[in-house]
């Protein structure tokens, strides 16, 4: 087997057990969260109608029908999310750290393998990125569940009901579960530079220290700045001639030349710069 | 064989080699001697191309080091350098992974021959046990260059000599071992070449058996000379 194949199987077995209890915490914590949310719905709709004589009508007007988004707006669901999110973040330094320091040095065998040092690279971050992926396969398998158990709890006079389709197209989550191909390619290859970035950050501060915290705030800094410069153009120029497609356009080119230089700095202080 | 070329080696403002040469050859035991923090652990490190330096040049076998060298030289660190949340086993499954060169026969001896068991997890390991799981995944490589930085390090006796062993084995015949250590009498009767470090620089390398025939010394005789003058 393809020796970077065996080095993202092994990265992603790492993670797993961790990983795995992400999922968990996701599945358990959202599912939970919908009958929740749909039961504390209709224990008030209920209180209004037989106490407070409140018409079935004059509630939905007063209260809003249940939709999933009440729920998608809640911590319940809002909650796994930003906790998964911010453990991948962590995980993106940890993925390298964790290889010097505590009590082994795991990083010495990994620079010594028969194989392209990028390899573990590109390895690391590989497995950020199907990571993320799966995480966010999950969370597609588990709406249409939701949306079930939503409308099994709150009788249909009471719902206005979403498609699975409608959900994923809802704010943040549109970027989350991309509608298309071109949005998958735009919001996931953003994702990897921003990776391949923060990596050879990391990667700066591991070849020259104290320096090198310095280089790597700087390289992350200018990077954004590339990124944004067509933004920052559009805000402080008084004249500007791109169309938003063009703008678009001209980011994508942005972002490969972000992501390659990354990758060549990275490979570059792995074979040249770096210190055990 | 191996070829360190006048290297230096910064930390800072501190210097810590100086102009470094010396040569180790396929199968010598060549030591690398001098007092903790003389850049032992450098120079090993700068020759598997884990620390850059700021002068001069090693080669191995005439090349500069490549990923391909990895399958023709290892190095055994005085640190555990696998995941300690392991098994033996799955160590040696990691290794056989990787390496073309691993050499499952010789992993499966040297299991026998520091009596450890494979199911054992690294993290469960005393000291010396792990030193000799760290000197098993290197020598069941079928490398030319063992590279082993201070293999006594911290080990009780039992330990010294079960590793001392592994010396007059046939494990290590026809191989170049390149060793460094401040504790030279476990294995002073072994070694071909030494080579004394002191300020950064080599202050004398000799072969020890000539040495030992023509002026009948052995090599602590001739570190206190140089050490003590």
């Amino acid at each position: 087997m393809n020796r970077f194949v065996k080095l993202l199987n092994f990265e992603l077995s790492r993670f797993m057990k961790i990983y795995l209890v992400l999922i968990a915490l996701t599945i358990i914590v959202q599912v939970v969260g919908v009958i929740v949310t749909a039961n504390s719905y209709m224990a008030e709709a209920n209180k209004m109608i037989y106490e407070e004589g409140l018409s079935q009508a004059q509630f939905i007007q007063q209260y809003r029908s249940m939709s999933f988004l009440r729920f998608a707006r809640s911590l319940w669901f809002m909650g796994p999310i930003a906790v998964c999110a911010a453990a991948l973040l962590f995980y993106i330094f940890m993925i390298w750290y964790r290889d010097w320091f505590g009590k082994n040095t795991f990083i010495y065998r990994l620079l010594m393998l028969p194989t392209a040092r990028i390899n573990v690279y590109l390895a690391k971050a590989a497995s950020i990125v199907l990571m993320v992926l799966g995480l966010v396969s999950v969370q597609l398998i588990i709406l249409p569940l939701e949306n079930s158990v939503l409308k099994w709890l709150v009788p249909i006079d009471f719902r206005s009901d979403m498609t699975v389709e409608q959900v994923v197209g809802w704010d943040y989550l549109s970027i989350l579960i991309p509608q298309t191909f071109t949005e998958f390619i735009l919001y996931y290859g953003a994702g990897f530079m921003a990776v391949s970035v923060l990596f050879t950050a990391i990667l700066f501060e591991r070849s020259f220290k104290w320096k090198g915290i310095l280089l790597g705030i700087g390289f992350v800094a200018i990077s954004g700045v590339i990124m944004l410069s067509p933004l920052l153009a559009t805000v402080f120029m008084d004249h500007y001639y791109l169309y938003p497609l063009e703008t678009l356009g001209l980011e994508v080119v942005l972002g490969l030349l972000v992501t390659a230089v990354s990758l060549w700095m990275g490979h570059y202080l792995l074979t040249k710069k770096i210190t055990v | 064989m191996i070829e360190v070329n006048e290297i230096q080696k910064k930390f800072g403002r501190k210097k810590v080699l100086k102009g470094v040469s010396f040569t180790a050859e396929k199968g010598e035991i060549t030591c690398v001697i001098g007092i903790n923090g003389v850049g032992k652990t450098t120079i090993l490190n700068a020759i598997m191309n884990l620390t850059p330096l700021n002068g001069g040049q090693i080669l191995v076998n005439g090349e500069t080091i490549n990923k391909h060298s990895y399958e023709k030289i290892t190095f055994i660190p005085d640190a555990i350098i696998m995941q300690p949340s392991m098994t033996i086993a799955e160590a040696m499954e990691f290794m056989a992974d990787f390496y073309d060169s691993w050499n499952q026969e010789r992993a499966t001896e040297l299991l026998d021959f520091f009596k450890l068991q494979e199911s054992e997890k690294i993290n469960h390991l005393s000291k010396g046990n792990r030193a000799k799981v760290n000197l098993l995944l290197g020598l069941a490589l079928d490398v030319d260059y063992l590279l082993m930085d201070e293999p006594f390090s911290g080990i009780d006796i039992f330990s010294r000599e079960q590793i001392a062993d592994v010396f007059t084995s046939h494990l290590v015949e026809d191989r170049g071992v390149l060793i460094t250590t401040h504790e030279i009498n476990d294995i002073e009767h072994l070694i071909d070449k030494a080579v004394l470090l002191d300020n950064g620089k080599v202050l004398k390398q000799f072969d020890s058996e000539e040495v030992r025939e023509t002026e009948g010394k052995s090599i602590v005789d001739v570190m206190r000379e140089v050490y003590q003058p």
